[in-house]
């Protein structure tokens, strides 16, 4: 342990104050009125009314619906979770390893991030010319002549949702890890590969243990966008499909607020109980303090 | 050419002096008012002292689908003070009307969505006495009657909450007062729509949304409140459910609709349910989909890209909805004159002129004649065939010379209004089983 | 990626492993393309395949005003809202990452809450701070609740990729910095940013980009002038112009000149100062 002298320890806190300001007011105050509410009744004439009743959460808890929504949920982050950790890795490697200028590396960077400044919208919209009936990729196929009857499941199906979720996350995984990977001591690579360690050996014992913190961190970012979106799932599912935000956004539209609450509420202990599990197998920030 | 070329931003003076022109063609002495309140050449806006409400800023919050930039730059031009639009979504709407009043000015919101505003104290009534063509509002509104005949009550026809005990009342009315809950505004008549190039047969039925012919080829919308109805109407049509009231729906009966949707949707009857209007014109424009729940824009915006298209009226009747403007509890002294200034000047005809082409009607459809040519005012409101080009809001071509609206005339289609868009009392048990079907 | 000068010949691994980037590139553009193409269409046109006709009418559309919403102005908000987060997002998360490297009281329960809120669902977000700004009688706007709701989705990401970047970031580095005499702000400017450079364009990078394409926190937070992600949703909820393709097309053009002129920049500073060492490996 660092011994931490009076000053260094305010300098801690005057370093993290901003942090926790910013996440107090716009994070705990909002956190703690959903909390609030999704205690109250709701009436359709009225709205929600405050009380203290329990039955939000038995309502979400016990409902068949809930299962199948989160199923669903929990079926598209297992999926995109996978394919984003074998692309981002593979990419990250590539760009950590391979390429020796910064200054490459960052307009490689910038490549990938070009895409994401037209925005979710339009290019969730773009898929369609590209992936329905008339589309490019079926007239190219029965083109070539692979199949004589456009492919159907290219759109509004849960493939369309996965595609559409590995497209824009995938980033999310590159980015950490390549940030730790970008760390690891390239004497450290050498020294293994001059004691004769083959690369299937270099990999498992030096770099993936190595970058394991970014592989955690950019998990934690992939469940937590898949599980949070709605918006790819409305648009790419063609109504086909549903999650568990989805449907908070027709509890919303008829403003039953306490239902969405609770429904929010328990989505957020799920999702914290597995990034939770992720820190468990990677402890991030003990990697932080390992650095002494 | 009698056909306006210019855009209707800049059209507002020659379309003025056209409305005094045409004064001698008009029927009766207060559809002449009605026209001189419309054209500021003859009495002007405001009739408040401009001094005092230069710095007004009224916020007109609403959907895309009314609350349109156009429509508050000719305001402001006409009545000297700012009207800005701000706009939203559906649920976006009512959560920033309940949640945020103060940010609001003037609500333009659907007339369901009153249902939602009014028990929440969020607004005070419209007094009638400051709407100076509150007379000439359709009686769709005002009195629950199209043509001589009640209209429908299924669903939240626009009479049962246009009106309220008193100012800042939070109970609907059974009948006029003087407390309005909203200005009546635009609205329309929903109808299916088609390919007619890929449906070569006639469609004059709802059921045929559900026929196992185009199996694979139809969508319906997946907002859960119009969508189910929509739904209710094609099984209806084809006896698969009967119910008592479709717009007030029992548990029984939603379940019975589910269920039959869920079937319909195993046998991949559905090719997707559309979330945004452009899905639906996507749908229908590259064939994917030849039969399904449209709105109106949405059916001229097919035909815009040389694709046919048809708003098919259909035998069992329309689905109708509309729009009203209300005024949000906080608004006092000069500010409220302010609001009663625009909400007059909403119904003086210019506005009605400029969402015709949209394909909407207007409260007050007779100051709008004036701000639409003869031609104009025969294709939209009278069924007739265009004699000329047809244009949008924006001056585009819509249609050609010879094309008939679909549905006919405005009496046409709204004497067949069967059921209004609506909240049920089961809304949260329905928003629960339209899960079901997503997820099935 | 060292500042290596010896140029090693090339392994097999790296041309399998570039090809892969390109294939991943061409994925991530995949929908990309058909946007270009569509934008040029003729005035009838549609969002869909076959082209109709070819012109630059939608570009047209997109700087006249029309029915098409106000995406000028949209945009004139959603950038300088992007470039605040970014800066805030950068400043915030870099200085909370170096605390993080020592215990602290409260950083079990500060770090869940990050974590929270990059889990909470946008939409409930957006309605809390709503309310929460009319219950103090504020009004919502762009540059405030909607600036906050957009934070509470960068900062987390901020942090956590700074919590990648700091790993095995040895602050003996700081400390001997110190120990001769650096005063804070010497030690942020010679020892701390240098090292971290690449993590802060990374977390700058992401500031910004969420911001931009962020909808659902500023779904009900923004007030009554919408940023560009809500104008475009609002306008597809409505009608469907092929000038949002040309919006697309644009932004894209304006990215890649604004990176190519950057980054030129930057070379050229470099070969100018060559000589020293630019950078070096920081190893822990």
């Amino acid at each position: 342990m660092q011994s931490s002298t009076p000053a260094r320890r305010g300098r801690t806190y005057f370093q993290v104050a901003p942090l926790t300001i910013a996440l107090f007011v716009f994070v705990v105050i909002p956190l703690i009125m959903i909390l609030t509410v999704s205690f109250f009744t709701f009436d359709f004439v009225i709205g929600a009314q405050p009380s203290f009743i329990f039955d939000n959460f038995v309502e979400v808890l016990t409902d068949s619906n809930t299962l199948s929504l989160y199923g669903a949920t929990l079926k598209f982050a297992a999926i995109v979770w996978a394919l984003t950790l074998f692309i981002g890795f593979w990419i990250a490697y590539f760009l950590a390893f391979h390429i020796r200028n910064l200054l490459i590396a960052i307009g490689l960077f910038l490549l990938c991030t070009v895409p994401f400044w037209t925005s979710n919208v339009i290019r969730m919209i773009s898929w369609i010319p590209l992936l329905g009936k008339e589309g490019l990729i079926n007239q190219a196929l029965m083109g070539i002549g692979i199949v004589n009857e456009p492919v159907e499941w290219l759109l509004f199906s849960e493939f369309a949702v996965i595609l559409c979720y590995v497209n824009l996350f995938t980033l999310f995984m590159i980015v950490p890890i390549f940030n730790s990977m970008a760390r690891i001591d390239r004497s450290l690579v050498e020294a293994a590969r001059d004691a004769g360690a083959g690369r299937l050996r270099i990999m498992t014992e030096v770099i993936v243990p190595l970058s394991k913190s970014g592989i955690a961190l950019g998990s934690v970012f992939v469940v937590a966008l898949t599980m949070g979106d709605f918006f790819v799932v409305k648009i790419m599912g063609g109504g086909r499909s549903a999650n568990v935000v989805s449907a908070m956004f027709d509890d919303i539209g008829i403003l039953n607020y306490p239902h969405a609450g609770a429904q929010a509420v328990v989505l957020l202990i799920v999702v914290t109980l597995i990034v939770t599990a992720i820190m468990r197998v990677v402890d991030v920030r003990k990697e932080l303090a390992q650095a002494r | 050419m009698t056909r306006k070329d210019k855009t209707p931003t800049d059209s507002a003076e020659p379309a003025a002096r056209k409305g005094v022109n045409r004064r001698t063609m008009l029927k009766g002495a207060a559809a002449v008012a009605g026209v001189a309140i419309g054209s500021k050449a003859i009495t002007g806006f405001p009739t408040i002292w401009a001094q005092e409400i230069k710095d007004i800023t009224l916020t007109h919050v609403g959907m895309s689908y009314s609350t349109i930039i156009e429509i508050a730059k000719q305001a402001s031009k006409d009545l000297g003070f700012k009207v800005e639009m701000a706009v939203t979504d559906h649920p976006g709407f009512v959560t920033r009307v309940t949640t945020q009043p103060e940010s609001v000015d003037v609500a333009d919101g659907e007339i369901r969505q009153r249902l939602q505003m009014v028990p929440r104290g969020v607004l005070q009534g419209v007094e009638t006495k400051k709407i100076k063509l509150w007379d000439k509002v359709t009686p769709i509104y005002t009195k629950g009657e199209f043509a001589g005949k009640p209209t429908s009550r299924s669903g939240v026809s626009p009479f049962e909450v246009m009106y309220l005990d008193s100012k800042e009342g939070t109970k609907f009315h059974d009948g006029a007062t003087e407390w309005a809950t909203m200005l009546p505004g635009v609205y329309n008549a929903d109808t299916l729509g088609m390919r007619p190039d890929l449906i070569t047969r006639p469609i004059d039925s709802w059921a045929e949304l559900v026929n196992p012919e185009f199996k694979g080829k139809t969508a319906i919308q997946d907002i859960p409140e119009i969508g189910i109805l929509d739904a209710a109407m094609a099984l209806q049509a084809a006896g698969k459910v009967k119910y008592n009231d479709m717009g007030e729906m029992t548990k029984e009966e939603i379940d019975a609709t589910i269920e039959a949707l869920i079937e319909l949707k195993k046998a991949g009857h559905f090719r997707a349910l559309w979330n945004t209007f452009d899905q639906s014109v996507q749908l229908m424009a590259a064939g994917e989909v030849v039969i399904q729940s449209m709105w109106s824009p949405a059916v001229t915006a097919v035909r815009s890209q040389g694709k046919a298209c048809q708003y098919v009226p259909l035998k069992e009747g329309y689905r109708g909805w509309g729009n009203g403007i209300s005024l949000m509890k906080h608004l006092s002294g000069k500010k409220l004159d302010a609001a009663y200034e625009y909400l007059n000047w909403y119904l003086s005809g210019w506005m009605g002129g400029f969402i015709a082409k949209q394909g909407y009607y207007i409260s007050v459809p007779e100051t709008a004649k004036a701000f639409m040519t003869d031609d104009e005012w025969g294709y939209w409101y009278e069924g007739k065939a265009a004699q000329n080009d047809i244009t949008n809001p924006t001056g585009d071509k819509m249609e050609s010379a010879g094309a008939k609206r679909d549905g006919g005339s405005y009496e046409d289609r709204f004497s067949k209004i069967v059921v209004w868009n609506t909240f049920m009392k089961e809304a949260v048990y329905m928003n629960k089983r339209w899960n079901d079907f997503r997820t099935a | 990626m060292a500042g290596r000068t010896t140029h090693k010949k090339r392994e097999w691994t790296f041309y399998v492993l570039a090809a892969f980037f390109v294939l991943f590139v061409i994925f991530l553009y995949g929908p990309m393309f058909s946007i270009y193409v569509l934008s040029f269409q003729g005035p009838n046109a549609g969002l869909t395949f076959p082209m109709q006709g070819f012109s630059l009418h939608w570009f047209a559309a997109l700087f006249g005003q029309a029915r098409t919403g106000d995406i000028g102005g949209a945009f004139g908000r959603s950038i300088p809202l992007a470039i605040i987060v970014l800066s805030l997002t950068v400043v915030i998360s870099v200085s909370a990452g170096l605390a993080f490297r020592r215990r602290f009281f409260g950083a079990t329960p500060l770090f869940y809450v990050a974590v929270a809120s990059l889990i909470v669902p946008g939409l409930v977000l957006s309605i809390g701070i709503g309310q929460g700004f009319t219950v103090l009688g504020l009004r919502t706007a762009w540059w405030s609740s909607a600036l906050g709701a957009h934070l509470s989705w960068t900062l987390p990401f901020g942090l956590l990729i700074m919590f990648a970047v700091l790993a095995r970031f040895n602050p003996a580095l700081e400390e001997a910095a110190r120990d001769q005499g650096a005063t804070n702000v010497q030690v942020l400017r010679y020892v701390v940013i240098p090292i971290l450079f690449p993590g802060i364009i990374a977390v700058a990078l992401f500031g910004f980009t969420l911001s931009y394409d962020e909808f659902p926190r500023s779904w009900v937070t923004a007030g009554t002038k919408n940023t560009l992600p809500l104008e475009i949703w609002t306008m597809v909820t409505n009608i469907t112009s092929p000038a949002l393709y040309a919006l697309a097309t644009v932004t894209t053009a304006i990215s890649f000149i604004i990176i190519a002129v950057s980054l030129g920049a930057i070379a050229m500073i470099q070969r100018r100062r060559s000589g020293q060492p630019k950078r070096k490996t920081a190893g822990g």
